[in-house]
């Protein structure tokens, strides 16, 4: 079979992507998309509102189709095999939707129908997943009922139903309280861990994309600005190291502005925020401008995604 | 996959349709209560106008066709309007099914339905009316019956279809196209009172030669009974089509994903 062969999940390259209503011009949503996702991956999609993550994922998910480009999932075609590779993905999205009179059991149950499962093999299938996914004191109870967390955790087991090689969440923590939030991420390195499938993620949540993700494509306006590991992205951007100084007295600012190796300075009374670059050694001659006051605390933070996505969303 | 896994493709609409059905109080109403008003209203008519036996059965054949038309062509076309009412659609569409999956399961349910509320309408209209639906026997009914479901699949096909092309006001649809149905195929009256233009539209519905087929058990009249199962056959098979068709079509606009949001 082709698709066992395939070392990567996801081959695009060209996708472009335009809607047009009735009366309204075309807005073109994807630009000439190119990428490559491994088998076993997890890649994140980083980019503003708007930025065409939710339709990327669709094309990828065969749920919509581009207008231009070439698509292989599985070392399918995205075109000819799309029956197949239906078989092999599942999707979970945010603010997920289902039935809503269906209880949680009857919704998984007739989504694995959908997947052509039957009998005892359907029965045992809901079951592991209403396990898995901790849903099991709320089997019986209707989907309009859930909260928003059991709702994304039906919506994380229905996806895992056919037992997919490679598993699409679009947003799946948006919405979500923080502590629920994580519960999720860690569901999804946990499975990601046990069964190896290969991850889509799109998300704006920066922590979500640290936490779980090998690789990121950053959207914006429709096409990929960046796509690196995490921390080559941090690297290459030059963001730089951000040294907090928390002081009493007075320190000239401008002066720090010269030390070489100093990107940017921020300063408030007491406070000031300076970015060097991480390989400079400028931290000791700064600390030596701060002689006149005192200093009461000084931290190193290293630049996060959140920076580098305020950078690329610029 | 064997053939118990392919079955159950079919039969995941005929059990969401089947959960929700049960779940909704109004679904006594769909059952109950607007087949027994049209039952009524138009048993008690033929007693008003006091019209023979041949007349009477001309116009009760009517109403109880209309209602189960009514029934099992609802049942096709929530096959998407469940979807679509709750944003799920994407869900549906991701997986690998297509529309005869869809079609057929949700036509079950909607035979199982309708023949449900056929009993009940039997036995009353013998029982108030003294009309006796089953006097040709078994074979006539059951495909005059058969006709009927065909005509409802035809008009649900079409309810998707329009779903999917034009978006979520197309449920009107629903509740429409089986009015004009009623119109055009000679529900309560001959098609030939309809003006000859619109005498060639009732011609093209499976539904009228079904009904004039039916109405011959007992006002014996000519019929053309193989026009009609062709012309339905003809449709269902253009109807999944183009079903499918409209499938791909809003895959291609994007209306698959704004449907879902």
């Amino acid at each position: 079979m082709v698709e066992t062969m395939a070392k990567q999940a996801v081959q695009a390259n060209g996708i472009c992507k335009s809607y047009k209503g009735f009366f309204t011009k075309a807005t073109m949503v994807l630009k000439n998309i190119s990428l490559e996702i491994d088998e076993g991956e997890i890649f994140g999609l980083l980019g503003p509102n708007g930025s065409g993550k939710t339709t990327l994922i669709s094309i990828f998910s065969t749920l919509i189709y581009p207008e231009l480009g070439s698509l292989r999932i599985l070392g399918l075609d995205g075109q000819k095999d799309r029956d197949q590779i239906r078989k092999l993905i599942n999707i979970s999205t945010a603010k997920p939707n289902f039935p809503w009179s269906l209880t949680v059991k009857e919704n998984l149950r007739h989504y694995g129908m959908l997947y052509g499962l039957y009998g005892s093999g359907l029965a045992r299938i809901v079951s592991d997943q209403i396990d898995a996914f901790e849903l099991n004191d709320f089997q019986d109870m209707k989907f309009e009922d859930l909260s928003t967390g059991l709702k994304q955790r039906l919506s994380l087991a229905k996806a895992m139903l056919n037992s997919p090689r490679l598993l699409f969440l679009d947003e799946p923590t948006t919405g979500l309280d923080p502590d629920i939030s994580l519960k999720t991420r860690l569901l999804i390195q946990r499975i990601h861990k046990e069964q190896n499938i290969s991850v889509l993620l799109s998300t704006h949540y920066m922590p979500e994309a640290e936490m779980l993700c090998d690789r990121i494509a950053f959207l914006r306006k429709g096409e990929i600005v960046a796509l690196d590991t995490p921390q080559n992205l941090k690297n290459h951007l030059g963001l730089g190291e951000k040294v907090i100084v928390q002081f009493l007295g007075q320190v000239d600012t401008a002066e720090i502005e010269k030390v070489p190796g100093v990107l940017s300075v921020s300063s408030v009374p007491g406070k000031a925020e300076i970015t060097i670059d991480r390989n400079a050694d400028s931290l000791d001659r700064i600390v030596k401008l701060f002689a006149r006051a005192k200093i009461l605390d000084i931290s190193i933070k290293e630049p996060d995604l959140e920076d580098v996505f305020i950078e690329l969303a610029r | 996959m064997n053939w118990r896994g392919k079955l159950n493709k079919y039969l995941a609409s005929a059990y969401k349709n089947w959960i929700i059905s049960k779940r909704n109080i109004f679904t006594v109403f769909e059952l109950f209560f607007w087949p027994m008003i049209s039952l009524l209203s138009i048993g008690l008519l033929t007693r008003f106008l006091k019209v023979d036996e041949g007349m009477g059965s001309f116009l009760l054949v009517g109403a109880i066709a209309l209602t189960i038309l009514q029934v099992a062509q609802i049942d096709v076309a929530y096959v998407l309007l469940f979807d679509m009412w709750s944003k799920s659609i994407k869900n549906t569409f991701i997986a690998p099914v297509h529309s005869y999956h869809l079609v057929f399961g949700a036509l079950l349910f909607g035979i199982l339905r309708g023949s449900v509320v056929f009993l009940i309408l039997v036995v009353v209209s013998r029982y108030l009316f003294g009309f006796n639906f089953l006097a040709g026997g078994p074979v006539p009914v059951i495909i005059f019956l058969a006709g009927v479901f065909a005509t409802a699949a035809v008009i649900g096909i079409a309810v998707c279809i329009s779903i999917l092309t034009f978006g979520q006001k197309a449920d009107v649809a629903a509740w429409s196209l089986s009015g004009l149905i009623l119109l055009f195929s000679g529900i309560y009256y001959p098609i030939d009172v309809l003006p000859a233009s619109l005498q060639v539209v009732a011609r093209a519905i499976p539904l009228t030669y079904f009904l004039e087929y039916y109405r011959s058990v007992f006002i014996p009249e000519p019929h053309n009974l193989a026009v009609g199962a062709l012309l339905a056959a003809f449709y269902l098979i253009a109807g999944l089509i183009l079903f499918d068709r409209a499938i791909e079509r809003a895959r291609r606009t994007g209306i698959m994903l704004r449907l879902s949001e």
